[in-house]
């Protein structure tokens, strides 16, 4: 999570600055820039200098490494692909057909985050039938639902900044059914949404801790700290390396999602992606 | 109420303009549509020439709307059924109707330039890509907007985004063109601009055109016939003049332009004395127990001259080009508005006594209000 954190902190103000009050509220601005500035990275620049440049090169080579990376991002694939199939038509359909519910979905979809992550795995490996609790991938339907209330309330976002009924009933009236209007319209104009909705599961599962060590999987976080108790400056080297990978993918496609979307007027990718409605109405 | 004889009279006088024989018919049918208990719409029926272009006219919620979205196929009528070229379609899901649709919020494709949100329709009938960019740029042309053929909806104002959405819907050559209030949420002059070349275009077109408005001169202004609806109810359907001339409703004389209630007390034999005159009524006559009745007037239909201890004091005199309109204060608290030729006006300063008098052809009654 924190690499989530660090993205969206550093992007707010700059986005508030360029929107420009007058020179009162400049100089504030930089101040507390600066004290979030000082906030995040004096903790970084202590750990880079406590692991030292040599410690990263022995990273890459320490067991266990490799293969809990590629747990890591193969569950944050896994995961991230059955959010959105899972996600993407609920929410278009509760926006169709049943948008009296939407209330509700925002109760339900908040679950996940109200309740600890401790109890929801205990829960889920008391009842998982056996075949599942052999599997890794029994974690990757745990994220699911842990990523649930970000990627809803991406999608929602997108979907609220449509205009959704309008938009389909057009493509409708033009001949396009169901699927084409799908794939041709809807899903096109929710790219940046979507694009948040996978930033934030990636960024979740690449951090998850709790959850994979109570399950007894050795995802990235968890191997991070089994190998903090023998070596400390290959762990931190090694949480510092996947801050910056994490970090350099989210910026990735947060850069990529911003390109697209300022050519067709959306906003640019942002924790609940409101931005886009600013552009639209006028 | 009088929905057939309105619509009966009107056929037989051939005010229905019978353009070309290229358009398609369009029939409404007895159309019902409840939304719980309400009646969203009752028992509508209209008959479409081809090629003509019929506003539904009416107050928000009496029903205007939920006929056009039948017709479009995104609501289901309870009862009734929609022919197209005497052909029901009630069954038809709206991708298959070739109904070209314009909505009153701004629906084009974000993610679309203009061009391909015209081709879109075009595309969805596997038109070849050239053919499509080809015919799609024509459609913009001829709505003046080829040079933003290819910028995106956020890059266009609101008129432009309309033309466009107008565009996108003609290109599909649909067989009944419907339009949802689309000029409600555009700036005076610019609906003005695009009333006239959504008309000017329909007629060249030719294509039978259902335009749902609230504006009554919108609607006056480019519909062959208006109707007017209230409660979910048809109640006049004519050509504008018919409809501002001979109300068939004291709904309708009222919605429709301006109209004075005069306190009149009604007589036997289907005559009504106001302002000192006895005069017959127009339509079906009430029966003697309603005797609490006003006479419904237009400003130019009612007379006024200059005279002393007349029955009424000019109050305020407002210019309005080639007529002004006077308000009158009767006897009883009841202000009316009169027309005078502005050439005329001079002499009636607020205060000046006048005398002011019905009109001698048959007038509209309707219960006091």
């Amino acid at each position: 999570m924190a690499a989530v954190a660090d993205t969206q902190i550093v992007k707010a103000p700059r986005r508030a600055a360029r929107q420009g009050a007058p020179r009162a509220g400049t100089a504030w601005r930089w101040v507390v820039l600066l004290i979030a500035a000082v906030f995040f990275l004096l903790p970084l620049i202590v750990a880079l200098r406590f692991a030292g440049i040599k410690a990263f090169g022995s990273v890459v080579s320490e067991p266990g490494f490799t293969s809990s990376l590629g747990l890591s991002v193969r569950l944050a694939v896994v995961t991230t692909v059955i959010t959105i199939v899972l996600m993407l038509p609920t929410t278009v359909y509760v926006h169709l057909r049943l948008p009296g519910i939407r209330r509700l979905m925002e109760g339900i979809t908040i679950l996940p985050i109200v309740i600890p992550p401790v109890v929801l795995i205990v829960g889920v490996l008391q009842i998982a039938p056996g075949s599942l609790k052999g599997t890794p991938y029994l974690l990757g339907l745990e994220y699911v639902v842990l990523a649930m209330p970000f990627a809803y309330r991406a999608i929602d976002a997108g979907l609220r900044s449509l205009d959704l009924k309008t938009v389909t009933e057009a493509s409708n009236s033009l001949g396009a059914g169901w699927v084409s209007t799908m794939l041709r319209v809807i899903l096109p104009n929710l790219r940046t949404a979507l694009l948040s909705a996978i930033v934030l599961t990636v960024a979740l599962v690449l951090g998850e801790y709790t959850m994979a060590s109570l399950a007894l999987y050795q995802t990235f976080p968890v191997w991070i700290y089994v190998n903090s108790q023998t070596s400390g400056q290959v762990s931190v080297a090694a949480s510092l390396l996947a801050l910056f990978v994490t970090w350099i993918f989210l910026m990735g496609i947060t850069v990529l999602g911003t390109r697209q979307s300022r050519r067709t007027g959306g906003g640019s990718v942002t924790l609940f992606t409101v931005a886009r409605q600013e552009t639209r109405g006028n | 109420m009088t929905t057939n004889t309105a619509r009966d009279a009107t056929a037989a006088d051939g005010t229905r303009q019978m353009t070309e024989a290229r358009g398609t018919s369009v029939v409404l049918q007895n159309l019902s549509r409840f939304f719980g208990a309400t009646k969203a719409l009752d028992g509508l029926s209209i008959d479409m020439a081809p090629g003509e272009l019929v506003a539904l006219l009416g107050p928000s919620g009496c029903g205007k709307t939920t006929a056009l979205r039948i017709v479009a196929g995104f609501e289901i009528a309870d009862t009734g059924s929609v022919l197209i070229d005497s052909k029901d379609i009630s069954s038809v899901p709206a991708a298959k109707r070739d109904m070209g649709m314009v909505f009153q919020s701004y629906s084009l494709f974000p993610n679309m330039s203009a061009l391909d949100n015209v081709a879109f329709g075009l595309r969805m009938r596997k038109v070849g890509a050239g053919d499509r960019r080809k015919r799609a740029g024509e459609l913009l042309d001829l709505v003046g907007l080829a040079p933003q053929a290819k910028q995106y909806p956020h890059q266009l104002s609101g008129g432009q985004q309309q033309r466009v959405a107008l565009a996108r819907a003609l290109a599909i050559e649909p067989r009944v063109l419907l339009l949802d209030e689309p000029l409600s949420a555009l700036d005076a002059k610019v609906r003005l601009q695009l009333r006239e070349q959504i008309r000017t275009l329909q007629q060249r077109l030719g294509t039978t055109t259902l335009f749902v408005t609230h504006d009554q001169e919108e609607a006056l202004s480019m519909a062959d016939r208006v109707g007017v609806m209230n409660k979910g109810k048809l109640e006049q359907i004519a050509a504008p003049d018919e409809l501002y001339d001979h109300p068939a409703t004291a709904f309708v004389a009222e919605f429709v332009g301006v109209m004075n209630r005069i306190p009149a007390e009604l007589q036997g034999g289907g005559m009504v004395t106001a302002l000192d005159s006895t005069v017959p009524v127009r339509g079906e006559a009430p029966d003697e127990s309603t005797s609490a009745v006003d006479v419904l007037v237009r400003p130019e239909g009612l007379t006024m001259a200059v005279i002393e201890n007349g029955n009424g004091i000019v109050t305020t005199r407002t210019f309005l080009g080639s007529v002004t309109r006077v308000a009158v204060l009767l006897s009883g608290d009841v202000t009316v508005q009169v027309d005078k030729a502005s050439s005329e006006a001079g002499a009636l300063a607020p205060g000046t006594s006048v005398s002011v008098t019905l009109p001698s052809e048959p007038v509209l009654i309707a219960p006091r209000s």
